[in-house]
């Protein structure tokens, strides 16, 4: 896989000395390869994984830790991915849980009232997401209100809304159907399924390949479309963006659209691998979106974003939470080594940075 | 009243006349909060056949105001300066857990407990403050990784235990109250006057809002950011640490999930109440009425035995009715300028 690493292209002519990138370009472009924070967090998981399978064997244990792990990667990546496309326009999505938790009550209301098929059902589920972040967008495009605020609140609405939901429709707090397919989805790995005498690797479940597939399409959204490249432009600049044509306020709805349709995607994988369409889905989601695309090089001032460090920054994140958990540590005593490292994380990189920018400027 | 700093004055207006002043503040937001927290009272009071204003009732509305005003100041003082702190929730539980566990399990007189917690509150704030100074990284990622470490934290001082049985003398003055009104609501509505005090007329307080209002002018003139930046988490810091004394003082009990809900109404309180995100300005009357109306939709809540989710969604909406209305006044009062000139 290629270094996804997009920035929209200062423009300088050919011929600038390399120093000047050093000063002004962002970490990862003109900066020696030391400095590039997505190395760092390549080191940083392999000696994680080596201490963790020195300490515990059963790190390594396919159907104990790596399938399981691989599943949460795959659902906190796609969270990850549904927090960047937000702030690749500076903006922040905090509802990101709740709009999983909203399209995951769709979802479960179209399997068990109009008994569709389980990616029938999805494609529903991923509508609704749209529909929750366009109307956020469209708030934020139309008021000019900071997203901060807007999300903030749609996040308590939702709240309300989703518990309210469950118990007027379910009379619990989850639906008790389960579609077919829903099970193997699930369950199954790829060494299930055999064409001849060949078996796929039995350490990936099937729902792996959808993170990828999810975060191939975000990069390939940043990287080669119209649609992404004016989005970055919008996040670096709104005024030069406005002048150069771009209708930002579209741009927004569309940035906050795919933000809910991703989070409707986490909310959809999340409740498989449960096992159940139910209201919690989505309540640990805020940390983890901002933990991997943060940790993996995105700005919070958008403009540029990272899809490799955000694959890079989820996997590093669920490779500590199954490590420590391995470790016999509780979920809140996980939460201080969680925070420990984003703050570590975040301080070498401007560490690495200072350096880089001193060793540029004084060869 | 609003604090706003003259040049941040979206007017632009000289000083005015006192009959210009009085129009100003017809049209200035804590007026139409206000307005709303009488109404809304009064109504409330009727549909209640008046069981709202019965002595029990009544100081249970205001002794459950205490902390969240409280809380709602310790985010303002950092949107003062264009900053966020989403420690505030997991702070409160960490200082009060710290203060009743010491209470109960060393037996430390309540009084050095209680300056404890909050001298713990302002030096997480400090704590905030520098690394946000010294890393350069967005106060918003800090404040969310020590959120993080924090809720840890809380959850290491008496695992998921309960601790109750502290100092009687505190507990008491929980549930005194003075000519009916609960102590708890005066301390509250005291660290009111004195933030507001703060902010108009102390030096630190007004380097404080240049600083979030324009960096680069407060820069010029003298003023360190740094210093207001540090200044500003370490006080948001220690009014949690107050927070956190209400809340020990105020309920029987504390376990590890206190605070896990103090989050979004401690955004809810300023942004209602007209605080802008990216600094400047600040609003400690409006904050606390809008702390008020929330508590307001609670006791609709509790009075009428309706689904405890409502009050979430109703309060979302009011905070995004809130900034709609506030953009819609913003606009028809430049229109009507524009028309005048």
């Amino acid at each position: 896989m290629t270094a996804r690493d997009v920035t929209v292209p200062a423009s300088k002519p050919p011929e600038t000395p390399e120093v000047d990138e050093a000063r002004t370009a962002r970490p990862g472009r003109g900066l020696p390869f030391w400095a590039n924070p997505r190395l760092g967090l390549v080191v940083v998981t392999a000696a994680l994984v080596a201490i963790f399978g020195s300490l515990r064997p059963a790190f390594f244990n396919e159907r104990l830790t790596i399938v399981p792990l691989l599943a949460d990667v795959s659902v906190f990546l796609i969270v990850g991915l549904a927090q960047l496309c937000v702030l690749s326009l500076g903006h922040m999505n905090l509802a990101v849980g709740r709009m999983a938790a909203i399209s995951a009550f769709v979802t479960g209301w179209a399997y068990t009232s109009l008994s569709v098929p389980l990616y029938v059902g999805m494609v529903i589920g991923l509508l609704a997401g749209a529909a929750v972040g366009g109307l956020a967008g469209l708030i934020i495009a139309r008021t000019g209100v900071n997203s901060f605020v807007v999300t903030l609140a749609l996040d308590f609405a939702l709240l309300g809304l989703v518990t309210l939901l469950y118990n007027s429709v379910t009379g619990g707090v989850s639906f008790a159907v389960r579609p077919d397919g829903m099970d193997q989805l699930r369950n199954d790995t790829f060494g299930d399924y055999c064409a001849g005498d060949w078996c796929g690797p039995s350490a990936i479940p099937l729902v792996a390949p959808l993170g990828l597939i999810a975060a191939l399409v975000v990069g390939y959204v940043f990287r080669y479309t119209r649609l992404g490249r004016e989005l970055l432009m919008t996040g670096s600049s709104e005024r030069a963006a406005q002048y150069s044509g771009i209708p930002t306020g579209g741009r927004v709805v569309a940035a906050h659209a795919m933000s809910g349709t991703l989070a409707a995607l986490a909310g959809f994988l999340l409740a498989v691998n449960n096992g159940a369409f139910s209201a919690n889905i989505g309540e640990g989601f805020l940390l983890p979106s901002f933990l991997a695309p943060v940790l993996g090089g995105t700005l919070l001032a958008g403009g540029a974003v990272s899809v490799l460090g955000t694959i890079l920054g989820a996997t590093l994140t669920q490779v500590i939470y199954k490590g420590l958990n391995l470790l016999g540590f509780v979920l809140d005593e996980l939460k201080i080594y969680l925070g420990v490292v984003l703050i570590l994380a975040l301080s070498l990189d401007r560490l690495r940075v200072v350096l880089a920018e001193r060793r540029g400027v004084r060869p | 009243m609003s604090t706003v700093l003259p040049p941040a004055d979206p007017t632009g207006a000289p000083p005015a006349l006192r009959g210009e002043t009085a129009r100003r503040f017809y049209r200035t937001s804590e007026f139409s909060l206000a307005v709303i927290s009488v109404v809304g009272f009064c109504v409330l009071a009727v549909a209640t056949d008046f069981n709202l204003l019965s002595g029990g009732t009544l100081g249970a509305f205001f002794r459950f105001l205490a902390v969240p005003i409280v809380i709602g100041l310790a985010q303002m003082v950092v949107l003062g300066v264009g900053q966020m702190n989403l420690s505030v929730g997991a702070l409160t539980g960490y200082c009060a857990m710290t203060a009743a566990s010491l209470m109960v399990e060393h037996q430390v007189p309540a009084v050095l407990a209680v300056a404890v917690a909050v001298g713990l509150g302002a030096f997480v704030g400090a704590v905030n403050g520098v690394l946000v100074v010294v890393t350069r990284i967005n106060g918003f990622i800090v404040t969310l990784a020590t959120m993080t470490i924090l809720e840890g934290l809380r959850y290491g001082v008496a695992g998921s235990g309960t601790l109750q049985g502290y100092s009687p003398g505190l507990q008491r003055l929980g549930g005194a109250s003075l000519l009916g009104v609960p102590v708890i609501f005066l301390a509250a509505l005291g660290v009111a006057g004195l933030v507001a005090f703060y902010f108009r007329r102390t030096v630190s307080g007004r380097s404080l809002l240049a600083s979030g209002g324009n960096p680069f002018a407060a820069r010029l003139s003298g003023i360190s950011n740094d210093r207001s930046l540090v200044v500003a988490h370490t006080l948001s810091g220690l009014l949690v640490g107050v927070a956190s004394v209400l809340v020990v003082a105020g309920s029987g009990s504390v376990n590890t999930s206190i605070g896990d809900d103090l989050l979004l109404p401690s955004f809810a309180a300023p942004i209602i109440g007209g605080v802008a995100l990216t600094g400047g300005a600040v609003s400690v009357v409006g904050t606390v009425l809008a702390a008020f109306i929330i508590r307001m939709v609670d006791v609709t809540q509790a009075q009428f035995d309706i689904d405890r989710r409502w009050v979430d969604l109703v309060v979302g909406v009011v905070v995004l009715g809130a900034v709609l209305i506030g953009r819609v006044r913003e606009a028809v009062a430049a229109r009507m300028r524009g028309g005048a000139s």
